[in-house]
């Protein structure tokens, strides 16, 4: 299975996946806000780190969601919210231990990354080769899921 | 008839235990027994549906099907008692069911407090789908509903009321409202909200008497208060777990039935969990009922590993609430009530997230409550690992988000 993997030692803040993130959701506006990818800059450590869903693989936004909104795609593998059953309760949110699920205020419910049905488009637009779609075997994936995994057992 | 699990509830806890099982083993019979009517639902849906933000049909959190793909043998019935020795329970129906594992999963039920008139038709509760089926009809415009009580459950019951334009009445007992959700300053901010709502909320105030006239209006009396008419009232002065057909059992129970870490009971090969159970938290209470839904998936979680013998050790319980109610995100999480002996640290307005208070205590954060904005709800999701693993953080409010960015990600300092 494929998914986005971040090499942060690439990163170069150009925010282009976080606007076409927003884009590609919207399909009206670039503003970061919208997107469900965020860059994230610590000047004091000189770390510039691109976060998203990492689709976790037990999955704690998707067990505790009281309204079952939450499922795994069987073709993506990806971690989707169906905004229709979504009640807007914020549940998902208290157990991101990420921070990787944001709030639609418009319609009142949440969001995250769904991998774009497999075309991510976010990883389209990195002009710097930090983001990645790439296959779970893969040699840099597996690693990157590696450390996930490790930072997730740390988390929970 | 024969099982080798029997879960009785048919809730989060429940299901969370069902599906824990059947991940790891699909030949193992596990039956469900249910009290009540119709497929799982969720209780949490409830003021969500009532308000008309989610449609009826999504209450069930589970399709059609789950039962059979799953190869959970279903039963709807009420088990009136159980047999530890001989390892049966019993149904209303007379039917024995014998089990190998038994899961208690019974949730919780809605208090009566004793209140002259309590028990008439036109009183209600906001707990089950029962209660909202007899509900839904009164929430019509220009309604007048008094909710007696004020907690979590109360107050979105109300919340949803005003959503649809009833005139609502809320009382309350105590001199503030809700007490185990929000710390003092947070409960006068969402007091105001409330108000400004439109809202006639009473605290410091004793229902005498709910009386109900032949029109089928009610007349509520109150203490050193004029009386009050309503066309319906909701009440909402908190759950007591459901334990009354354990009575006969030798099962320890200090009002919830008292669970280890692996969710086992004082009798072997009986398990419970979620609302029903007292468990260990993560600030080292040994039984604490915490009757919430996180709390009720992860016992479930924990009660299932250990029926299949994983020998699973459950790290203690984490309170956590959130909502949206009265245009504010409410929540909190672990220890924040001003009773505390902890360093108090308030986000400042200029963040926007609204009125953020983070407990703390020799640089460990210990819990959080919000009455404000969603863009503070990242701060709970990473606090909840943060919280549960004591990792030490010292707290600068203004760098706050970033710093457990930081924590999270292992960015070096």
């Amino acid at each position: 299975m494929k998914t986005v993997s971040i090499d942060r030692s690439k990163c170069v803040g150009c925010r282009n996946c976080e606007m076409a993130c927003a884009f590609a959701r919207t399909g009206t506006t670039c503003e970061s806000q919208e997107s469900n990818i965020k860059v994230n800059h610590y000047l004091d450590e000189r770390v510039l780190m691109p976060m998203t869903c990492l689709h976790c693989s037990e999955a704690w936004c998707m067990s505790v969601c009281p309204a079952g909104a939450i499922s795994r795609n069987a073709d993506t593998n990806a971690v989707v919210i169906d905004e229709d059953r979504c009640a807007g309760c914020k549940m998902c949110m208290l157990a991101c231990p990420f921070g990787n699920i944001h709030f639609d205020n418009e319609k009142l419910v949440s969001r995250k990354c769904d991998l774009c049905d497999g075309a991510p488009k976010c990883v389209e637009h990195c002009i710097a080769g930090a983001l990645k779609y790439e296959d779970m075997n893969d040699n840099a994936a597996a690693l990157r899921c590696k450390n996930d995994h490790k930072l997730i057992a740390q988390a929970l | 008839m024969q099982t080798d699990v029997l879960i009785i509830g048919n809730s989060a806890a429940g299901l969370s235990a069902a599906e824990t099982i059947r991940k790891y083993d699909f030949d193992k019979k596990i039956t469900i027994v249910s009290k009540e009517s119709g497929p799982a639902y969720s209780r949490v849906l409830l003021p969500y549906v009532l308000r008309g933000k989610l449609d009826y049909d999504n209450l069930f959190i589970r399709d059609g099907n789950y039962y059979i793909e799953n190869n959970f043998y279903y039963i709807e019935g009420l088990i009136v008692s159980v047999n530890t020795e001989s390892k049966t329970a019993v149904c209303e129906s007379s039917e024995i069911i014998k089990y190998d594992s038994l899961l208690i999963a019974t949730g919780s039920n809605p208090v009566k407090p004793p209140i002259p008139g309590i028990e008439s038709e036109g009183v209600y509760h906001m707990w089950t789908k029962d209660d909202l089926d007899h509900l839904m009809p009164h929430f019509n415009k220009d309604k007048r509903v008094v909710v007696i009580g004020s907690g979590f459950v109360s107050l979105q019951a109300a919340w949803s009321a005003v959503c649809k334009g009833l005139k609502v009445t809320v009382i309350e007992l105590a001199d503030r409202i809700m007490p185990s959700v929000i710390d003092n300053k947070g409960a006068e901010i969402l007091t105001g909200k409330i108000k400004e709502c439109g809202v006639d909320l009473r605290i410091d105030t004793l229902t005498l008497a709910i009386k109900k006239r032949d029109d089928g209006t009610f007349v509520i009396d109150l203490k050193d208060q004029s009386s009050i008419e309503a066309d319906f009232i909701i009440v909402g002065t908190g759950v007591k777990p459901n334990t009354s057909f354990l009575e006969e059992t030798d099962i320890d129970i200090d009002r919830g039935i008292c669970v280890n870490r692996y969710m086992q009971t004082s009798v072997d090969d009986v398990y419970a969990a979620g609302d029903v159970a007292g468990g260990p938290t993560a600030f080292g209470d040994q039984h604490q009922i915490h009757a919430l839904w996180p709390t009720a998936i992860e016992m479930g979680k924990v009660a299932g590993m250990n029926i299949l013998g994983k020998q699973f050790v459950y790290e203690g319980s984490l309170n956590m609430n959130v909502t949206q109610m009265y245009d504010m995100t409410v929540a909190s999480m672990g220890q924040f009530t001003d009773n505390l002996d902890c360093d108090e640290h308030l986000m400042p307005e200029s963040s926007g997230m609204g009125y953020l208070k983070i407990c703390a205590k020799d640089d460990q954060i210990i819990g959080a409550c919000l009455i404000g904005k969603t863009s503070a709800m990242k701060i709970f999701g990473m606090l909840r690992p943060v919280i549960r693993l004591n990792k030490k953080l010292k707290v600068d409010i203004t760098r706050l988000e970033s710093d457990l960015q930081k924590l999270t990600y292992g960015v070096a300092h």
